[in-house]
Order: structure tokens, then sequence, then C-alpha cells
């Protein structure tokens, strides 16, 4: 009798911690919904295009999308980044990949400094170098109204040194293997593209998510690079520019719904994707 | 099915670690070779300089009548198979064995052949459909010796094959591999580090130590005629006993005196050690367990010795004693030899005598450890000098590890 009461007590104590957690995840939750909540009332919201203090709109309107694609660059700029982002997540791919292999398997002169390189490199903000980079680029002429490809360029050049997750992948698949198919008479070449990559499957994907993401939100680069040119801007810098002072009571509703489109292909992007993404971050550390 | 020739082969790493030694070897044309060692000796790293997955740091390989020293490991015409099988995960079984195919376009049809036949070799037919995780890792062993000969190589590489097996499997396997080779007659090279299946399977074996080569003979030279201490010791178990003994000349013939007991030295023996210039007083004295007789108490040249402990195998009967040495001695009874009786009251004895059997004592010279009756003997490589290399390897593998962490 009395064991059972302990075990009920227990059970009782449980109840509550457990309820607690519960609470206290559901307010966490909560409160990093109220934003896009927020988000998309406002940009459903039909009476006033300025900031106003309540959620819930009283008009309820599709007008602000409208806007978005009859009245501003906003489809240009969507495209703009769009077209970046695929770009971009195409070679970043193929260069991250082959770059971590390559690191993972063959075996030459410099490769540790050269890893140990990256890495360092890696760690400094990539702003440092952004007078340079538009140096350069603008003697290419690839800023203003080129900037489109001069950003492509900035993203892809730069992806080899976020080898070392995909590197940690590679490291996990035995070296027995490429040895196997080389002897089978592949090249270095068809060993990685026939064997590794199909096993490959879950970094490959996080490696496209991560390079399609970046580019999407990217703001600072697209910024100085379009300088100022408006056909050129990505969604990131362009919507921006809404909020400013004067913008902002004619533009914030707009705003918004700009805000949810750009949200749209990266929120399905992650959810499709999401299984192999984990897999993709946690599969060199827990095999390895 | 080619020669292969290693000719002062050497391979030295990056960090200056010297793996194999000035390697010497003639394969014959559908030779079975078995390269065997403890870990650590360079049988592997030889294996994989002949398949090309390493470099070359001296010397010379030919495959056939070509020098493959810088040729890459496709054109080589050779198939290996790995210890943990390294097949496909991605790909069927069928797949797997047809990949080298493909990768020289051959027809559809013919690659259909093929496989099916190397898959009718090794019985698993019925698996060509599977993927290898859904295979125990008998049938993936199998799948991957079905990859290797399905090419027809003219040498066949194995880096030891078994050794991921549990010891039944093993058994089988190790049979299966000696049908394989009279059905595929070809060249083979097999790396191991268990005696037993060097023993069964090699036509030669090469018995390797810290990157030299001890001896190159046929199991019944290896196992009869150690050419030194290290190989002598190396091969059977349990282990062959070593005895000091003294050498004492008797006009053309020679005794040897261990212990007190008096024992001939075989003709062939003697006859090498007239051939040399100077024979060592003092040597050691190879028996193996098995050539220990346990004599009845007085009789003549016995050496006596206390019962430490007695190890019932069921068909053998190992006797671990003590007679004064460092090490102790240990006898093998054939069981079927005694009557049940006989076998207890030998396991209750506490002191008893043996005596060696004459004609198949072994002599090595307490310096270098070399055979005494064997020509062009290898000394064993000395402690020190290995010792303090493989220690500064492994100090730095084990930096190289943090470095990379």
């Amino acid at each position: 009798m009395s064991e059972n009461k302990k075990y009920r007590s227990k059970s009782g104590r449980e109840r509550l911690t457990r309820t607690i957690i519960y609470i206290f995840l559901t307010l966490l939750c909560v409160i990093w919904l109220i934003p896009f909540v927020y988000l998309i009332f406002q940009a459903f919201r039909g009476e006033s295009t300025s900031m106003v203090t309540y959620i819930i709109p009283k008009q309820w309107t599709f007008d602000n999308f409208i806007f978005l694609f009859t009245k501003t660059n906003f489809g240009h700029w969507y495209l703009n980044t769009f077209i970046i982002a695929l770009f971009n997540a195409v070679l970043q791919t193929v260069i991250v990949l082959c770059v971590a292999y390559a690191l993972s398997r063959m075996r030459f002169k410099g490769r540790k400094f050269l890893m140990n390189l990256m890495l360092v490199l890696g760690m400094f903000p990539g702003f440092l170098s952004m007078i340079a980079t538009y140096f350069i680029l603008k003697l290419f002429g690839l800023t203003s109204e080129n900037a489109v490809p001069g950003l492509i360029l900035v993203y892809a050049a730069s992806s080899g040194m976020g080898y070392y997750i995909a590197k940690g992948f590679f490291d996990t698949i035995p070296k027995s293997l490429d040895e196997a198919a080389r002897i089978d008479g592949a090249s270095r070449a068809r060993v990685f593209f026939r064997i590794i990559m199909p096993m490959a499957k879950p970094i490959i994907i996080y490696t496209i998510m991560m390079a399609f993401i970046a580019p999407w939100g990217d703001f600072m680069y697209a910024s100085l690079i379009t300088f100022g040119h408006e056909e050129a801007y990505n969604v990131a810098v362009g919507l921006y520019k809404w909020l400013d002072k004067e913008h902002i009571s004619n533009y914030f509703t707009i705003f918004c719904a700009g805000g949810l489109l750009v949200s749209i292909p990266i929120t399905a992007l992650f959810m499709s994707l999401q299984k192999y993404y984990v897999e993709g971050v946690t599969g060199g550390a827990v095999k390895g | 099915m080619a020669e292969v020739k290693l000719r002062n082969v050497k391979k030295q790493y990056d960090n200056g670690f010297v793996a194999v030694h000035d390697f010497n070897l003639e394969i014959k044309d559908k030779e079975f070779i078995v390269l065997v060692g403890p870990s650590g000796c360079g049988k592997s790293t030889t294996l994989r300089m002949i398949a090309g997955l390493e470099d070359i740091s001296g010397g010379e390989i030919m495959i056939g009548e070509n020098v493959v020293n810088d040729m890459e490991p496709k054109d080589r015409d050779i198939a290996m198979v790995f210890q943990n099988y390294a097949l496909y995960p991605h790909m069927s079984v069928y797949e797997n064995i047809a990949f080298g195919l493909r990768l020289r376009r051959l027809p559809n049809d013919e690659i259909h052949k093929k496989v099916c036949e190397a898959a009718e070799i090794l019985g698993i037919t019925e698996l060509l459909g599977r993927k290898p995780k859904q295979l125990s890792g008998g049938q993936r062993q199998r799948v991957a010796i079905g990859r290797a000969i399905v090419r027809v190589p003219k040498v066949f590489l194995m880096d030891e094959p078994l050794s991921n097996l549990d010891a039944k499997l093993r058994n089988q396997m190790r049979a299966e591999i000696i049908l394989l080779r009279r059905k595929i007659q070809t060249t083979f090279v097999y790396v191991t580090h268990d005696q037993t299946e060097a023993m069964t399977l090699g036509d030669r074996i090469v018995i390797m130590k810290d990157g030299y080569v001890m001896q190159v003979g046929t199991p019944q030279e290896l196992f009869n005629h150690p050419a030194n201490l290290f190989v002598a010791g190396f091969i059977g178990t349990p282990q062959m006993n070593f005895f000091d003994a003294k050498l004492i000349k008797n006009g053309s013939k020679y005794t040897v005196n261990v212990r007190g007991a008096e024992i001939e030295v075989p003709d062939y023996i003697c006859e090498k050690l007239n051939a040399r210039s100077s024979v060592p007083e003092n040597v050691i004295l190879g028996a193996r367990p098995e050539n220990l007789l346990i004599r009845p108490a007085g009789s003549k040249n016995t050496i006596k010795a206390r019962m430490k402990v007695t190890e019932m195998m069921g068909s053998e009967m190992h006797i671990h004693a003590d007679c004064g040495m460092d090490k102790d001695v240990i006898l093998r009874v054939q069981t079927a030899d005694l009557d049940e009786e006989a076998q207890v009251e030998l396991m209750a004895r506490k002191d008893f005598e043996f005596s060696i059997r004459q004609r198949t004592i072994n002599l090595f010279d307490p310096d270098d450890g070399r055979n005494l009756a064997v020509e062009n003997a290898v000394p064993v490589p000395k402690k020190a000098e290995t010792a303090v290399n493989t220690d500064e390897f492994d100090k730095k593998k084990k930096k190289d590890k943090k470095k990379k962490s």
C-alpha cells in the first residue's frame, strides 16, 4: 500500500514537472511565432498601409500582393534572388563537394596547411573583404546593373572554404570503397560520381540547401554590389528600402506581403528536405 | 595468369618510417603466395603496392612482362578482395559484380553471362537481386570474391579476406577458397595474420617482420626448418620450445647437451655444421611441443620437469611445465595414445621426465637467431632498432590523429 502511494506521489511530481516544462515550451513557441503571425496578418490588412499597434486586421484584402507585382519592382527582385540562389546552389554544391572529397581522399603536399588556412580565413567576417571585392567586380563590370552575375561569382567563389561538414561526411565512407572501384577500373572522377555521390545524398542535399538559402537572405553584399541600382536588387535589399522613414507609412503592409512571399520557397525547401538536413549535419558525428 | 616479380621493393612514408625494406620475391604463374606476419610487419603495404594503391619508394614491381611501378591500379589487370568487403552499398549484388565489366564497356549480354557464371561458382545466384546490407558476412565476402573473379584478372589479391568472419565461417570459407583456386587457375597473393590460413592455403609462404622478409618457403619447410627464431616461434601453436644448449664436437658428428641430456645432432645438420667456417659453442635448441616425449622415471638422457598446468583440449593435452628455465616448457600429448586411467594419472603427476625427439630438433645461433642448418637464413631484426622506429611512428600517428580531431 505504502509502495503504491510512493509510486503515485512520484508520478504526480513527474506530471507537475512535465506540465511546467510544457507550459514553458508553449510560451517559447508563442514568442517565436508572434512575429511571423503578425507578418501574415499585416500582409492581408486592408484598412491602411502604415504601422499599427493591433495584430488582427479590420479589413482583409489581397491588394498588398497585387500592388507588389503591379506597382513595384518586387517581381524583378524576386527573380534576381531566385536566379542567384539557383546558380549558387548548383555551383557551390559542385565546388564544395569536390573540394571536400579531394581533401578527404587525396594526400598531397600542403593539404593540412590548406585546410587550416581555409578554416582560419573562414573565421574572419566576410565583410572585411567587401571593399576589395567591390572594386574587383567593378573592374569586370559586374556591379550595379550587372550585379546578378557579380553576386553569383562572389557567393560561389568563396564556397570551397565551407568544406568541413562535407569532408567530415566523406571521411566516414570507407576508403576501401574508392580503392575497390579504382581496381575495378574506375578513374578518380568516376569513383566520385558513380560510387561516392549516390552514398552522399544527405550531404548533397544539405549543401544544396545551404547554398540556396545563404544568397536568398543576403543583404550586405547585395546592397553593396547593386549600389543603388534598383532593378538589380535582391529581395532583402529591395524590401529593406521600404522600411526607410519616408517609405514606411506607405509601404509597411506591402513590405509584410513581400516578406511572406520570400519565406515561402525557403520554408517549402526546408520542410521537404528536413530529414536529410539532420542526417547531413549529424551524419559525420554519429558514425565517426 | 602472370608472374609477379618484386625487386628490392621499398616503402618509406613521408614521416621517414620504413614499412617495407628491400622486398624480393618472384611469384610463379598460378602460384598461391601467402604473406603472413604480426600486425605492422608490412604485409598489407606490400600487397597494396602490388595493387597500385600505395606508391613505391624504391625498387621495381613487374606483373607479367610489364613494370607497373607508375601504372594506375585499373591498368594492372588485377583484382582485390578487401577485409571489409568494400561492396558498393547502393548497388545490387548483380551490379556490384558487373561494375568492373561495365567500366570496360562489355556488351550487356556478355556481362550478364559472366556475372551469372561467377555467381554460380560461388553459389550466390539467388542473392543477385539483393543489396549488400541484406546479406550476411559470409555472403558479402562471396560477393566480394565474385566481383574479383568475374574479370578473370592476371593476379588475384586478397587482404585478410576472412578476418571479419566468425571462426566457423572462416574455416568454411577457407575450404571454399581452396576449391575456388582449383576452378580459376590464376596467381594469388593472400595476406593474413593467421598462420592456419597461411599453412593451409599457401603454395609458398612469405613470413615478414618489421618490414623485413624472414623466410620464403613451402609450409613444410617453414614448419620443419624455420630460418630463424622468429619464424620458429611464429609458426605452430603452441609455440616451439627453446632450450639453451651446448654443442659438442665428436669427430664429424655433433651432440648437444641440454640441461644434462645428450642428444645426437641429426646427420643433415652435422653436414651443414661441418661446412661452416665456425660453429658456435652455445646454441639454442628448438623443439616443438609434440616432439617432447614423456619418459618413465630413471630413463637416460631425460630432462626433469615440474608440472604447472595441464590443459585438456579433447584430442590432445597441453602440459605447461617448469624445468628451471625462464620460460615454461610446453608438451603436447595425444590423448588417444593414453587410456583414461593413464590420462588421469598424468594430470595428477607433479614431477616427470621428458626427452626430445632427436630427428626433429633445430639449432639456432643465439647471437642473431639464425638456424644453423638453413642456408642464407635471415637474422632476426634487432629489437632495439625496430622498437624505436615503431615507437616513433606510433607517436607521430597519434600526433596526426590529434591534429585531425
